[in-house]
């Protein structure tokens, strides 16, 4: 004789209460108050083909022209904000934009059909809040090519910066990094006659003890 | 959430008074089973009782099916439970050694201690003996060692071996064991011609 | 037969069909956007050239660089002890053993920071961690490493300290063969440096 068999009702209630634990854990089952439309291969091909770049011509074309719908949103905090930031921007933070009045402003604006451009201090500062954005639905966001220091540099009447292309090699590494043992020559010598001057000085100072 | 030790919910410092309890509540659920009567694990062998397969079988789709769902409510990460690496020819003569004992000596390692704790002298005799033999086994353990580490499949699961995912392998073992409890209520009905039927009040 | 026994078994297999059927749902040991967000404002994840290329030439075995331009572009140039994970194979499976490995720290760079940027966002939201991303790429690595620009005689002594780290770290990273005399009057510049030090301790 057995447990079970003296009560054999045990293993019946005991498979219930198993039961009523799951159907809990499937009750109390909360959906994350954000989800992530774009799975990690559809993120990848959505940097690699990187067309969400809008330049400041671009930009202000669109600010002007007015047939578009668009929405500027500076990431920046509130402070550098207030020190300057271009006309026609909203200021809302990097950390800001997924509170919940935040999500509902921006969920209307992809309601409406507004594109939303976001721009911090450079490139990088809104390539990771325009990718948080993009991963969780809103695909009409966009980022200002360069940020703010491209649209400044660009504007500036005294000298225009050149072309800003992200990711762009500066030099021809492979070439720069076989060359240097060339260079190094001319600098070696150049950089001799520095050291001589310095060593001056330290004599100096060890001369006046 | 889980699994609590590898992921710092609880120190290691916990292992062993974890151990204790889930220790003292298998000892518990053996001798509850039945599984201190060597009458009743041997019954497997000469087929009027199958008990130990009905209670390991339960045991199994229950573990399965809960953790399976744990992991969907996200209460438990699956991947970071340890899986027992599969040493293929070391397991087939290591099981087929335990068959042979359990049917010989009639308790497996585990039952033998929860017969001594109900005071049965054949479960003592039996644990002295599993600790001589564990004693040659650890000395002799240099003639075997390549035996015991070959054709080591990893940790591996059965869903991964056969790529299919978890869930249809939970799902094909309910099936299983309600099959084998059926099959191996047929043959004990035939067998032990006496069987009453358990009544339910 | 038992009509409990049939009861539960029927109970079994509805529990286990119903695992079958659940709706796909992988999404939990990805972090929370909320959480990514937080992550990205955060600027801890950069770290200077100057400090890869300290790590490289002490030998650092917990650094783990991984470069995520194209093969090609790997193959023209790279840092030393690089592994090529281009951006588009970051979740194939090939490579999923480079990441998450315990007291590693995995730095992505590209030729900017934008790029590297986007792996460790894409990296850190599949859970993660240790990454960083090397300030402004390989760009940078060749203005400050590798060519360094020598500061005005006016600048700060530690500006000066810095540019004699880079100086050396160039002769490290393009070839040995300079590296003597070089090597040479960086030490001897070090010298005269504590020299003075000791003639002020000296009560001079």
């Amino acid at each position: 004789m057995h447990v079970h068999e003296l009560n054999p009702k045990r293993s019946v209630i005991t498979m219930i209460i198993f039961v009523i634990i799951i159907i809990a854990g499937l009750l109390t089952l909360t959906n994350p108050r954000l989800k992530y439309a774009l799975d990690p291969d559809q993120t990848i091909s959505l940097v690699i083909n990187d067309n969400d770049n809008i330049s400041p011509e671009q930009l202000d074309n669109m600010m002007t022209g007015s047939t578009e719908n668009i929405t500027l949103i500076d990431i920046r905090n509130h402070y550098v904000f207030a020190r300057g930031h271009i006309p026609g921007a909203t200021n809302v933070s990097a950390v800001e934009l997924l509170e919940n009045d935040n999500i509902r402003w921006l969920k209307n604006l992809k309601k409406n059909g507004t594109v939303v451009i976001i721009y911090g201090e450079d490139q990088l500062e809104a390539n990771g809040p325009w990718m948080v954005l993009q991963q969780i639905g809103f695909n009409n966001v966009k980022t200002l090519l360069g940020g703010y220091r491209y649209y400044l540099a660009i504007n500036d009447k005294v000298s225009p910066v050149k072309e800003y292309i992200p990711e762009k090699a500066a030099y021809d590494y492979a070439e720069v990094a076989k060359v240097v043992d060339i260079e190094e020559d001319n600098n070696s010598n150049k950089k001799k006659t520095t050291i001589v001057r310095r060593k001056k000085k330290g004599k100096a100072v060890a001369g006046g003890c | 959430m889980g699994p609590l030790i590898p992921q710092g919910i609880i120190t290691g410092q916990w292992d062993f008074v974890i151990a204790l309890l889930i220790g003292a509540a298998f000892g518990f659920i053996l001798e509850a089973s039945g599984f201190s009567s060597s009458r009743n694990i041997v019954g497997v062998f000469y087929g009027y009782n199958f008990v130990v397969l009905r209670v390991f079988f339960t045991a199994m789709i229950v573990a399965m099916v809960g953790l399976l769902f744990f992991s969907y409510f996200g209460w438990i990460d699956l991947n970071l439970v340890f899986v027992l690496p599969t040493y293929v020819n070391a397991m087939l003569l290591g099981g087929f050694i335990m068959g042979l004992g359990f049917v010989i000596g009639g308790f497996c390692p585990g039952t033998s201690y929860t017969a001594v704790a109900i005071g049965k002298i054949d479960g003592m005799v039996f644990t002295v003996g599993t600790f001589i033999g564990v004693l040659i086994f650890s000395e002799a353990f240099p003639l075997f060692e390549n035996f015991y580490t070959a054709n080591n499949l990893g940790g591996i699961t059965i869903g991964e071996m056969f790529s299919v995912t978890n869930e249809v392998v939970a799902f094909i073992f309910v099936l299983m064991a309600i099959v084998a409890f059926y099959v191996t209520w047929l043959i004990e009905k035939k067998v032990r011609k006496n069987m009453t039927e358990y009544k339910f009040e | 037969m038992n009509r409990n026994y049939i009861f539960l078994a029927t109970l079994m297999i509805l529990l286990a069909a119903g695992l079958l059927i659940l709706p796909e749902r992988h999404n939990y040991q990805q972090i929370k956007p909320e959480d990514l967000m937080w992550d990205i404002v955060q600027t801890q994840r950069y770290v200077t050239t100057d400090q890869v290329a300290q790590m490289i030439i002490e030998g650092d075995p917990t650094l783990e660089l991984i470069d995520v331009r194209s093969a090609k572009e790997f193959e023209s140039f790279s840092l030393t002890n690089t592994i090529n994970i281009p951006l588009d194979s970051l979740m194939s499976p090939n490579y999923s053993d480079y990441l998450g490995i315990e007291d590693i720290n995995v730095v992505f760079y590209s030729n900017d920071d934008i790029k590297a940027d986007q792996a460790w966002v894409i990296a850190k939201r599949m859970g993660y961690n240790s990454l960083y991303v090397m300030d402004g790429g390989l760009n940078c690595w060749i203005k400050t490493i590798i060519k360094p620009i020598e500061p005005p005689e006016t600048a700060s002594l530690s500006e000066h300290d810095l540019y004699q780290f880079r100086k050396g770290a160039s002769v490290y990273f393009t070839g040995a063969k300079i590296a003597a005399p070089d090597e040479n009057n960086k030490a001897s510049v070090k010298i005269v440096r504590r020299k003075k030090g000791a003639a002020v301790a000296g009560g001079c």
